[in-house]
């Protein structure tokens, strides 16, 4: 899946961190069939609960694919906040706040899943940070993924 | 390691860049019909299967640790990786035709629900023909004129039991075929992604036979023990795979 973050970052603090996923096409047309439950190609009310319960809160065991660490220490993730189900051009797409304030001359964020073999995406063009330069680099770990650092 | 890891990535990213690719032509075909996009499917997903199954899983592991307890040569690799894929692609068929059409809601649930119950199958399978080949090794010793008979049968149990886990990729290719309503073309491109597993599966096998050929020279005498020792890679890679199951 793509990650988009946008993140806004005042007086060296992110004041805002919202995450966007969007899942490939192939793997969307699975989750089409299961989550849009009346097949009106959009995902209403009800179904962006039955998601979130369903599917995306199961992910707090795998941290959501976001690593954060302060000072090279892993920090735990508060639990993401308006989280939001959509369907863009025939990919499905997770959207949520976490709502934390980081000292990003500390922090480091990482976008990976060791166990389920699910693959984060993160380019230059999928960031939209604001206050402050952004810097990807691959992740050193044995599995898939990147990381963002803030300066 | 780092090598490995390396390459394990950039696998990742050529099946990032191929299953985008794959899912716009297959929705180009969709949407105006042209034979030339059509073989072009085909084409990606031998590429696809290829890298996919190079990937961690598909039964290379077991396929090495076969050929290293089993004197072999190199179209008994390409029989065994080739029966993997086809049991793998055809398992994904039969249970992606068969969600879709007989209960096509909940169809994610019932996906990871199979799955889990395949895999444990496999695992139990998958310790079964390390006991198997225990016996066999034990016994090959002693009866030597009946090895041939029993290979075979091996063989079949190796094939079976890490194929029966329907391939993720294969359905979500097929998968997308059917939701578009190209029945045909997802079966074609089972096939020809089964064809791109099956190389790799076998490449995984002549390897593991070439490295038995190189130690034969300096080990022969210590034959028993390599079949043995492979052996029981075979029922301990069951064995674990059943553990982390349950």
């Amino acid at each position: 899946m793509d990650v988009y973050p946008t993140i806004k970052v005042e007086k060296g603090k992110t004041s805002s961190l919202h995450f966007k996923w969007v899942f490939d096409e192939m793997t969307s047309s699975m989750l089409i069939m299961d989550i849009d439950s009346n097949g009106n190609g959009k995902i209403e009310a009800k179904e962006n609960f039955f998601i979130y319960a369903n599917y995306f809160i199961t992910l707090e065991d795998y941290g959501f694919y976001t690593h954060v660490r302060v000072d090279s220490k892993p920090v735990e993730l508060p639990k993401p906040k308006n989280f939001k189900a959509t369907i863009e051009n025939h990919r499905v797409c997770y959207s949520f706040d976490i709502e934390a304030s980081y000292d990003i001359s500390k922090t480091t964020f990482s976008f990976g899943d060791e166990e389920l073999y699910v693959a984060c995406m993160l380019k230059k063009e999928f960031l939209n940070v604001v206050g402050a330069k952004a810097k990807i680099t691959e992740l050193k770990d044995d599995f898939f993924g990147y990381k963002l650092e803030l300066q | 390691m780092e090598f490995y890891n390396a390459a394990l990535k950039q696998l990742v990213m050529w099946q990032y860049e191929l299953n985008s690719y794959i899912s716009g032509t297959i929705r180009a075909i969709n949407d105006e019909s042209s034979l030339s996009a059509s073989l072009l499917v085909l084409a990606i997903a031998f590429l696809y299967g290829f890298i996919h199954a190079a990937g961690p899983g598909h039964g290379k592991a077991l396929v090495a640790f076969y050929f290293t307890s089993n004197k072999s040569d190199y179209k008994k690799a390409f029989k065994m990786g080739y029966l993997i894929s086809l049991i793998h692609a055809t398992s994904a068929l039969i249970f992606t035709f068969g969600i879709f059409f007989i209960l096509k809601t909940m169809f994610r649930k019932n996906f990871n629900d199979f799955s889990h119950i395949a895999m444990q199958i496999s695992a139990v399978m998958i310790m079964l023909v390390g006991l198997y080949l225990i016996y066999e090794a034990y016994h090959n010793r002693k009866a030597k004129e009946k090895k041939v008979q029993r290979q075979n049968k091996s063989e079949l149990g190796v094939a079976f039991s890490a194929g029966v886990v329907p391939c993720p990729g294969v359905m979500t290719i097929v998968l997308f075929c059917v939701v578009l309503g190209q029945y045909t073309l997802g079966v074609l491109a089972a096939l020809f992604m089964s064809i791109g597993m099956g190389l790799t599966i076998s490449l995984a096998g002549i390897f593991s036979i070439a490295l038995n050929k190189r130690a034969g020279g300096f080990l022969n005498e210590k034959a028993y023990i390599l079949e043995m020792l492979g052996a029981s890679l075979v029922f301990l890679l069951g064995t674990f795979l059943l553990v982390a199951l349950l």
